[in-house]
């Protein structure tokens, strides 16, 4: 073994030192770069102004329906710039029936093929027999205030937007699926690339009763238009081995129309509105009840919350 | 270019005629196997693997994970051992041996993680668009960076005189160093999971990186060790294995000292991560963690290395990274099969929406295919070395 003056001479320990200084130096201002975020990814300002008039021909009354309620206030939020909205959802689980409805309206909205689900109805029953109740928990994206799964992603592929909303860029996407594992809640799902068949939708079965796998139903083959854009899934194109989330349904509310899941629930459960409006209906339902959200131990600051 | 004398005397590891006649069916079963699964993977996707959307990683990225130890534990052994002078890696040649199996622990690694992807037409945008918040960039970034400080290490190495390979093998350490315990910190930056949530694991990675760097060398030099070596060689040879026989001794000890630190203490304080060591070491994991890692991983090899026959610890090291394999799995999959919202998995029901994990024949063909890869790096790059060596010193 060598004496520690023989390991190296001064110019050598010079050289390694500066090689291993340099790295150091630049791997902690590419990382210090990244932490601050200051990229702006989406627009904001005047651009983001939506002057909409689905309801402009009703005039507003007292106590009318929580959805046309809800419908003019998101014109009204939507006449803002995007970095003035905040969306949040509440869900009134006195309200919830577990019809799942809401589940298959974002399936058929949002085309999600088998194994893709943004809102899971969650089950659990109480009580002894006979005794007994079920109880029912939606459980949407929270589009956490301090997303988990947003730090994870290696290539920028999701981000927060200035209306609150976690959103996923499908073209960047590596489908890695480390922020599935950053979730929490499980609210991110890997697509596949799987797709129903008309089998599966009419259960069709073999003679031994077995379901029959055949070729992808026709309306598979039909574009989501997530995000505002035209997703077409055939040949492996994106959202295929994506991650794929709840997004509120940006692209209805940028037409004036509640997420599917708000329009779908039969038990007028699901609320969805602008929690920087103070005279919205979910303002209202968060201030005015008894409200929890999901996990709250991880700081995540969820903005999906809860009636109980 | 000139080669420094001693490399001109010391042989590189040479695979023997026996261990060819073994090796060679065993690397076209490896091959064959892997191919298909590749086929597989390619033909149908994910969807013949067993992890989904509940569990999304599975066997490939625990395999990459011991990928990467051997990676960084060879590397930091041959180039400290070279720079220290110890007898048995003081030669260019044992140090090329250590920076090839470096880089054949590493590609395989590489293989497995790109074929898990879900866009594997995408896999260089973490290298373009990456985000450094994520240690999944950052380790991207480090292995390859670290690939080519090990290529830059290994030509200089066959140069007689260059002031630059001791600075480009202190580069190397300091990397080989940081990317194996970044992989604990890869899990541990998960913020919202008790059980990867533990500062414990970047250290628990690093000591398996060096403990699979000990035993996957010992393995290969005394394997591969050329029988009609000089007794100078076999000298040398015999004081390396001694050397890393104690590396991977204590390395292993100190893995389960802190492997028990991390998890006894859940017995006398249960606390939120319970299920994930119940699951672990009572439950449906418990044959991989006491039968495979500690039992075959660790007990087994250190009877053996307790002898003095140097064949009882080539099978020792062996096993060991076998065992260190476990080991991966063992952090890997309880830190997925606990749901955080019960009922989830019952709440909209698919294959792919499930909390636990088989691996499938498919994922094992693929490692089939990943193993066959790095003994063809490993080979390779043993005959290139020892064709330079042999080119430049008649040259």
């Amino acid at each position: 073994m060598k004496k520690v003056n023989e390991i190296m001479d001064r110019r050598e320990f010079i050289t390694a030192g500066g090689l291993v200084g340099a790295g150091a130096a630049v791997a902690g201002l590419a990382i210090v770069k990244d932490r601050s975020g200051s990229e702006a990814v989406d627009p904001t300002g005047d651009n983001t102004v939506r002057k909409l008039s689905a309801v402009t021909n009703l005039k507003p009354q007292a106590n009318e329906d929580d959805h046309v309620r809800m419908q003019r206030e998101l014109e009204r939020a939507m006449a803002k710039p995007v970095e003035k909205r905040k969306w949040i959802m509440v869900i009134d689980t006195r309200r919830c029936v577990g019809c799942q409805a809401c589940t298959i309206g974002c399936i058929a909205e949002n085309k999600l093929p088998p194994g893709v689900v943004y809102r899971p109805v969650i089950q659990k029953e109480l009580g002894e027999y006979p005794n007994v109740a079920l109880h029912f928990l939606p459980r949407p994206c929270m589009q956490c205030e301090k997303p988990s799964c947003v730090p994870v992603c290696p290539v920028k592929a999701t981000w927060k937007r200035p209306d609150g909303v976690v959103v996923v860029d499908y073209d960047k996407c590596i489908g890695c699926r480390y922020c599935l594992n950053a979730c929490p809640y499980s609210a991110r799902t890997s697509d596949f690339g799987r797709d129903y068949t008309i089998a599966e939708a009419t259960g069709a079965r073999d003679v031994k009763g077995a379901p029959i796998y055949g070729a992808p139903a026709p309306w598979e083959g039909l574009p989501s238009n997530e995000y505002g854009k035209s997703w077409d899934r055939k040949n492996h194109g994106s959202p295929v081995g994506n991650a794929r989330k709840c997004h509120f349904c940006l692209h209805r509310l940028e037409k004036g129309i509640l997420p599917a899941c708000v329009t779908t629930c039969i038990g007028r459960a699901t609320y969805f509105g602008d929690s920087r409006d103070p005279d919205s209906l979910v303002t209202e339902l968060i201030t005015k009840n008894n409200v929890q959200t999901l996990l709250p131990h991880w700081d995540n600051k969820p903005n999906c919350y809860y009636i109980v | 270019m000139s080669i420094n004398s001693e490399s001109v005397h010391a042989q590189p590891v040479q695979i023997t005629a026996t261990w060819t006649k073994l090796l060679w069916p065993l690397w076209v079963l490896l091959v064959a196997g892997g191919v298909f699964g590749i086929y597989l993977r390619l033909i149908h996707g994910h969807n013949m693997a067993g992890y989904g959307s509940y569990v999304p990683w599975g066997l490939w990225i625990g395999v990459y994970f011991v990928g990467v130890g051997i990676s960084g534990g060879s590397f930091v052994l041959g180039s400290l051992g070279y720079l220290f002078g110890i007898q048995g890696f003081s030669e260019r040649s044992e140090l090329r041996t250590a920076i090839i199996l470096s880089l054949a622990g590493l590609f395989p690694a590489f293989l497995g993680v790109w074929l898990d992807l879900g866009r594997m037409d995408r896999m260089m945008n973490i290298l373009i668009h990456p985000s450094f918040t994520s240690m999944m960039a950052f380790n991207a970034w480090m292995y390859n960076i670290f690939v080519v400080v090990a290529i830059v290490s290994w030509i200089l190495s066959f140069s007689k005189q260059n002031a630059l390979l001791k600075p480009f093998l202190v580069l190397g350490i300091f990397l080989s160093i940081l990317f194996p315990s970044q992989s604990g910190v890869f899990f541990e930056a998960v913020r919202t999971n008790e059980f990867w949530n533990s500062p414990l694991l970047s250290m628990l990675f690093f000591v398996s990186a060096i403990t699979l760097g000990g035993a996957s060398l010992l393995f290969v030099r005394a394997a591969g060790a050329a029988r009609n070596a000089s007794a100078n060689q076999t000298w040398n040879l015999d004081s390396a294995l001694r050397v890393l026989r104690t590396v991977t001794i204590l390395g292993l000890i100190i893995y389960v000292v802190f492997e028990f630190a991390e998890f006894s203490i859940v017995f006398w304080n249960p606390g939120a991560h319970s299920p994930q060591v119940e699951f672990l070491l009572f439950g449906d994991y418990w044959l991989v963690f006491w039968g495979v890692h500690l039992i075959i991983g660790v007990f087994i090899p250190l009877l053996l290395m307790a002898s003095k026959n140097r064949g009882l610890w080539v099978v020792a090291s062996f096993l060991a990274v076998i065992g260190f394999g476990a080991a991966r799995m063992c952090i890997l999959i309880p830190g997925q099969v606990i749901p955080q919202l019960p009922g989830i998995q019952e709440a909209f029901q698919d294959p792919r929406l499930s909390f636990t994990y088989h691996i499938t024949t498919m994922e094992y063909l693929v490692v089939l295919l990943m193993i066959a890869v790095g003994m063809a790096i490993f080979y390779i790059g043993s005959l290139l070395s020892k064709s330079i060596e042999s080119g430049v010193s008649h040259g």
